[in-house]
């Protein structure tokens, strides 16, 4: 049995923060790394919905969510899936947009329909912290639970 | 006797949009929903986060009761029209892009084909004319405005998304009988009415009541208790103020 990384972006659409969570979200799963993590839109754990359920419970999931809200983490909680929230914890794998703009507060990110450059850059950097994550769950998981490998590897790192 | 509305709610309509990152009409709704609020009707609309109902407090799980609400579903799914009815309260209106619109080429969730656009364009000037409606606003199109006859919209406010992430609903909860009951709205009541100079014990209920009613069911035969409960909260929230 294979079990993909889940990977649950913040759905907010009034702040930039939640933009670039989504376009961050995307890049991993579509360009970095495809074989190895699952995106899963948080309207349906909202609403519920089995499947998604199902993808998430038992799964190793990272978060990323848009504010202090922290809607993808709590759902994904609610949901069944693992993400390790504690700042003291090993391995996070909670993140929050903020935090990762902390870390590189040049890249401002403007516009909510479109990122602005600096938006687009920040996305890249923060899509860059989750594959990093998403390789060191995917080498902590058992062989039979791996699938495969660093196929997705080749992505322009900007 | 006219009610007396607090100033936030009656004129602004919730855009709730599925916002689902798995498929192009996902990302049809979520700009759509922008297009309204930043462009079409930016002085109408606001906007909550659907997994907000869940994360975040009894305010905001009190949107759909405070605002008269447009769900924009992907497809028939329609998380967002059920996620509101189950969490908050039924939308006035629902529109699902699978429905509005028939083809399969809107290019994909991350990047909308042309054809994807257009059709963001399509479902923006559909939930526009919902707004519209549940206003009771009739839209001049060559001006790009209200017509005359209706009420204008206010102005001031910047044209940029309102998301109310952390801001909620105002709520209290009162002591009714023997039971808690979350009021919608009673703060922002109270300091209205205390601004207009209305205080309590200054036959104010009746007029308060009827405010109250409009965001908050009375359940039948409990009136008297209701109105207890809420004018007793009300003059200690004026002996507070003085």
């Amino acid at each position: 049995m294979t079990q993909r990384v889940v990977i649950v972006p913040c759905s907010g659409i009034g702040k930039s923060y939640g933009t670039v969570a989504r376009e961050g979200a995307f890049r991993v799963t579509e360009d970095l790394r495809p074989d190895t993590t699952q995106l899963i839109p948080l309207s349906l754990l909202v609403l519920g919905d089995e499947q998604a359920r199902a993808d998430v419970a038992g799964a190793q999931a990272i978060t990323i969510d848009g504010c202090k809200l922290a809607c993808a983490t709590k759902m994904v909680a609610e949901s069944g899936g693992q993400v390790a929230r504690d700042p003291s914890a090993s391995l996070r794998t909670s993140l929050v947009v903020l935090d990762v703009f902390r870390r590189h507060r040049d890249l401002k990110p403007q516009g909510v329909s479109e990122l602005n450059e600096g938006g687009q850059q920040l996305a890249h950097a923060l899509a860059d912290e989750v594959a990093t994550l998403v390789d060191q769950l995917t080498d902590s998981l058992p062989l039979t639970q791996r699938n495969g490998g660093r196929a997705g590897d080749g992505g322009d790192n900007a | 006797m006219g009610v007396t509305m607090p100033d936030l709610p009656k004129k602004k309509v919730g855009i709730v949009a599925c916002s689902g990152e798995e498929m192009a009409e996902g990302a049809v709704t979520r700009l759509a929903a922008l297009r309204v609020l930043e462009q079409l009707r930016p002085n109408e609309t606001v906007t909550i986060c659907l997994p907000l109902f869940l994360a975040g407090g009894e305010g905001d799980r009190a949107f759909a009761r405070f605002y008269p609400t447009i769900a924009i579903d992907g497809c028939d799914k329609r998380c967002a029209a059920r996620g509101t009815e189950m969490y908050s309260g039924k939308p006035a209106a629902s529109i699902v892009v699978t429905e509005a619109i028939q083809t399969n080429h809107l290019g994909t969730a991350r990047r909308l084909s042309e054809t994807g656009m257009q059709a963001v364009d399509v479902v923006a000037e559909q939930v526009a004319q919902q707004v519209d409606e549940l206003l009771g606003v009739t839209w001049d199109r060559k001006q790009g405005q209200p017509s005359k006859e209706a009420q204008p919209a206010e102005e001031s406010e910047a044209k940029i998304a309102t998301c109310s992430c952390g801001s909620g609903i105002p709520i209290q909860k009162v002591r009714v009988d023997s039971q808690e009951v979350t009021f919608i709205a009673l703060p922002l009541i109270f300091e209205q009415f205390r601004d207009a100079g209305k205080l309590s014990g200054d036959g104010a209920t009746a007029e308060l009541m009827e405010t109250v009613k409009v965001y908050n069911p009375i359940p039948d035969g409990q009136e008297a208790a209701y109105t207890q409960a809420v004018m007793r909260e009300y003059a200690a929230f004026c002996q507070e103020k003085n």
